[in-house]
């Protein structure tokens, strides 16, 4: 073959390189070498920032790049148990399963979404919607789909890991409710922890995205039950996956609150007071011990488990029956006849009446030009103490109420604990109202009108008092004079079962006069249960005597409307029925006091709810005559 | 038609090879390193990356066995072709992250751009070839070559890829400051340059590479977002001390904190793994591989050869430069391969035919006539 056959093109080239001379090679020479001092010198940068960043910072890189990779991942304490008196368990804490997905790990996030839905039971629109509120959230972290799914739904995710890749399921603490929304209230609930309650703690204790007790109990003893939060240390990947367990702390569970409420008594009160609105309170006499404290209708505390929704909350907003505050110290009605227990001890006190003053109840009393009827337009006749107590004459007191000075009245209805707070630890307690002339002065900046008092007398007008107030008022008449603070907790049981803390009993005060005077009330208060014509015979027992006092209060003045059928009387101006008790009348031992909103009459309303309470008490606890025979 | 000549196995240079393929080793195993994770063990990229060696040394063995002299006749025809493919991945390639980089020929995906730098080189050094009188270039002789590195330059820039379209004036800057010059042609070329670079800011760079010159000086500044490559690199690169943390131990690596570990930021990996020593005999090595391609330009029988070598010498040396100074926070985050070391096999195989282009220069520089 012809070597030469290149294109003339080359042999031109070929004559080029011959050319090359010595001057231009030493030129060429000269800048190579230039070049060499080039890669030699930034080789030199490059040596000596990596010995500026591996030898003279490196400890400080290599604490960065622990810090980078080390997370301490907070455990979530189990929070206390709150038990009742008789160390059942009413509210406790289950480990919920919530569905989170890792966006960036999903190739196919549509077929992922579709897939959910069928399985979550949600409409993909739902879950697009949760998407879209996570849209912030970086894609490499966990976005919460659904909160608190079933058994069956976490089996089935479980097991179907691989096609849905990216969503897991993240188990965090929920309160469980052993008992559903018994004495809810005073339960009160959990809620996310907001901006405020993050930064008052200061020792560190929470961080975003916390429960944290919002109402009631919990809030109130958020301390005691939240417990101490464990330490994880993780080793994780850039996206925060978990890679190894480093070390561990255990979270320390929260200590136990033990109530001094009987779950079978505040079941046998709700249960009673069901499709009512109101309010049921049980103490025992001598300790100031809350046996029932409930208001109804409950909260639906399941609704708050994973943080309440809105639609939920409107709904208890817009419920007639007001489900959100704790009416039995939050909600202030006028005492109404309940009140004639202390009109009849300011007379006794004030000498303006004796046991045995007989007074003739026409049906009413005038005074000036106006007549203030007995509830029996017909009339009582002759009615002692006794029997106006028994029977709830209005005219009997009103004769008191014509020579009582108002702030005398006022005084002995303060030495029984009304007009003020009971102390009870529950937020937002209303303290009621007790008028006097200076109050009304100051309110109105009137002078007060004889014929004010005559309605005071009976618990009508300005008076307004508490359904724990009159439940403090009935058991100070029951034990003799002593004042209690109301108190539902019996003990805090820290996790090893050991009691660290008791709450004995609180006297807050003493009634201010004779006890003999106490008696008298007592005795109206048993006839008014048991005597043939009493207003309380619909709270009568067998076996034990009951003591108590009805009453009425009015919500409206119905006067103009006197003839009208009860029952065309719409619900919310009909009057509150009240009903307040203690038994056994020889030796008391719980004071009972029911309201119901709107029941319209204490007899009839109240009384048997009272009953059943008082009934099931001693269904629990046994005839008390029985009881004391060992002794 | 081709008589083999003893002489050029005489004059093969031994040395650079064995340092190439100590540099490749080092590379593959970091590869496997940085790709490694305890669940699956090696990943598809090692054995990828090693079917680009083979294949690169299939091409090697192409190269040396043809006068390299025969490109002064091609140089033409390859500008042409490669011109075409960087036209094609810009209108009809495959998108990745929102770029414009990659031609899929079915097995794997082409990155003309990187074919690119060795067409410039090519032609730079036959124009220069040439075009030398020996009197030095006037700026008028000058228009040329910068037209010749203008269009692949703006092709690359619309895919947008600012590395290597950079890359590419860098090879033009160092080839024709390595031929004579009229002294004229230097400053009106300088100052025109230092026109050009507000020009550059205002018009032609995009805002997320804006940023990323930003926080190179203060990389705190964006720490999750164009800062992350530069933290996470230093991280990596620091936490190595002096001895390393061990082969596949690198903490920064495996759980991911560092970025594009097995492309653009391998030697981060490296760094944190085997530490400042083992960084310092990477270095050495890379160092003597560049002063072996420098050493040959020096000693080529003719001056295309010496351009030709000195070319891709410094596409090499200014390749891995800048990928350093970028990963130790030196320089802004551009994507540009670390030759040799980064994943890639359009890079690997334009390194491969780069480094052919040597070994056949220094083979054939006692050749003074056509055998």
């Amino acid at each position: 073959m012809n070597k030469n056959h290149s294109l003339p093109y080359m042999q031109r080239t070929i004559t080029r390189i011959n050319k090359l001379d010595e001057a231009e090679l030493f030129i060429l020479k000269k800048r190579l070498a230039i070049a060499t001092g080039v890669v030699l010198t930034l080789t030199a940068v490059i040596i000596l920032r990596l010995w500026f960043l591996q030898v003279n910072k490196g400890f400080e890189f290599e604490e960065r790049a622990k810090v980078n990779r080390v997370r301490a991942l907070r455990i979530v304490a189990p929070r206390g148990n709150v038990l009742d008196r008789k160390n059942r368990l009413l509210i406790t804490t289950r480990p919920s399963f919530n569905v989170v997905w890792t966006r960036e790990d999903t190739p196919d996030p549509a077929l992922v979404i579709k897939r959910l839905s069928k399985i979550l039971g949600d409409d993909i629109t739902t879950i697009l919607d949760r998407i879209r509120a996570g849209e912030d959230i970086p894609k490499y972290l966990p976005l919460l789909l659904k909160e608190d799914i079933d058994w069956r739904t976490l089996v089935y995710i479980e097991n179907n890991h691989l096609k849905l890749p990216g969503v897991r399921i993240e188990v965090v603490p929920a309160r469980e409710y052993l008992y559903d929304n018994l004495a809810s209230h005073m339960a009160g609930y959990l809620g996310e922890i907001d901006r405020a309650e993050l930064e008052e703690s200061r020792g560190g204790e929470y961080e975003g995205g916390d429960r944290i007790g919002k109402q009631g109990l919990e809030k109130i003893f958020e301390k005691q039950l939240r417990g101490e939060k464990g330490v994880l240390m993780v080793e994780v990947d850039a996206r925060g996956f978990e890679k190894k367990q480093l070390a561990k702390k255990e979270p320390l569970p929260g200590n136990d609150i033990k109530l001094t409420i009987d779950a079978d008594l505040q079941v046998a009160a709700e249960k009673a007071m069901a499709g009512r609105a109101g309010a049921v309170v049980a103490t025992e006499v001598d300790t100031g011990r809350l046996l029932v404290l409930a208001s109804s209708p409950p909260l639906e505390l399941n609704e708050f488990v994973g943080g309440i929704s809105r639609d939920a909350w409107q709904a208890m907003l817009d419920d007639p029956l007001h489900p959100l505050p704790n009416k039995a110290i939050q909600g202030q009605y006028p005492p109404a006849s309940i009140y004639k227990m202390v009109t009849a001890l300011a007379g006794l006190g004030e000498g303006l009446i004796t046991p045995d003053t007989v007074v003739n109840c026409t049906g009413s009393l005038r005074l000036g030009s106006r007549a203030y009827r007995c509830w029996k337009e017909s009339g009582h006749g002759m009615v002692d103490l006794t029997r106006a107590l028994a029977e709830s004459c209005d005219v009997y007191f009103y004769k008191i109420g014509l020579e009582l000075d108002v702030d005398r009245l006022a005084f002995y209805a303060g030495s029984l604990g009304l007009g003020k707070k009971t102390g009870i630890n529950l937020e937002h307690e209303k303290s009621g109202l007790i008028p006097t002339a200076d109050w009304k002065r100051r309110t109105y900046r009137e002078p007060w009108q004889p014929g004010e008092t005559l309605s005071i007398v009976i618990g009508q007008g300005f008076n307004l008092t508490t359904p724990l107030q009159i439940n403090v008022m009935t058991a100070t008449i029951a034990n003799g004079g002593v004042i209690y603070q109301p108190q539902f907790i019996k003990e805090i049981i820290d996790p090893d079962g050991k009691t660290i803390r008791n709450f004995p009993p609180v006297r807050t005060g003493e009634y201010q006069d004779k006890e003999a005077n106490l008696e008298l009330i007592r005795r109206g208060l048993v006839a008014a249960v048991n005597d043939p014509l009493g207003t309380g015979s619909n709270a009568r027992l067998n076996e034990i005597t009951v003591a108590g006092k009805t009453g009425t209060a009015q919500v409206v003045q119905l006067s103009h409307v006197e003839d009208i059928e009860e029952e065309m009387i719409p619900y919310n101006r009909r009057d509150h029925a009240w009903f307040t008790a203690f038994a056994p009348a020889e030796k008391p031992e719980i004071a009972v006091t029911v309201l119901v909103e709107h029941g319209r009459h204490g007899g009839s309303a109240a009384a048997p709810i009272a009953k059943q309470v008082l009934r099931e008490y001693f269904k629990l606890n046994g005839d008390p005559k029985d009881r004391r025979q060992p002794e | 038609m081709f008589r083999f000549d003893r002489r050029l196995l005489l004059n093969f240079d031994w040395t650079l090879l064995v340092t190439v393929v100590i540099v490749a080793a080092m590379g593959l195993a970091n590869l496997y390193s940085a790709t490694y994770s305890s669940e699956a063990g090696a990943s598809s990229y090692f054995f990828r990356q090693l079917y680009f060696y083979l294949l690169g040394s299939g091409l090697i063995l192409a190269v040396i066995s043809v006068d390299y002299r025969i490109l002064l006749t091609l140089n033409y025809p390859i500008y042409i072709i490669t011109m075409a493919l960087l036209c094609i991945a810009l209108f009809f390639g495959d998108s990745v992250a929102s770029t414009q980089r990659w031609i899929d020929l079915g097995l794997f995906r082409l990155q003309p751009s990187e074919l690119a730098k060795l067409a410039l080189i090519i032609n730079l050094a036959s124009y220069y070839y040439r075009k030398d009188t020996g009197k030095g270039f006037t700026l008028r002789e000058l228009v040329a070559p910068i037209l010749l590195t203008g269009l692949p330059f703006t092709l690359i820039l619309m895919q947008p890829d600012l590395g290597t379209a950079l890359m590419l004036a860098v090879i033009f800057v160092s080839m024709t400051l390595l031929v004579k010059l009229k002294a004229r042609t230097i400053i009106s070329l300088a100052s025109s340059i230092i026109c050009l670079i507000p020009i550059a800011w205002l018009y032609v760079l995009k805002p997320y590479q804006k940023r990323r010159i930003f926080t190179l000086f203060n990389p705190e500044l964006d720490p999750h977002g164009s800062g992350y490559h530069i933290i996470q690199s230093k991280i990596a690169v620091g936490s190595g001390l002096m001895f390393g943390k061990g082969y596949l131990k690198g903490t920064q690596v495996h759980l991911k904190f560092l970025p594009e570990r097995h492309t653009d930021f391998a030697f981060s990996v490296w760094a944190e793994e085997w530490g400042f020593i083992g960084s310092i005999v990477l270095l050495a090595f890379y160092c003597f591989l560049i002063l072996l391609a420098l050493k040959i330009a020096g000693s080529a029988r003719d001056k295309f050869g010496v351009l030709l070598c000195f070319g891709i010498a410094s596409l090499l040396f200014w390749q891995a430069f800048i990928n350093l100074a970028m990963l130790l926070g030196l320089l802004p985050v551009v994507g540009m391969p670390l030759p040799l070391f980064s994943y890639g096999g359009s890079s690997l195989l334009t390194t491969l035919l780069g480094l052919g282009i040597i070994f056949n220069v220094g083979m054939r520089r006692y050749m003074t006539s056509n055998p």
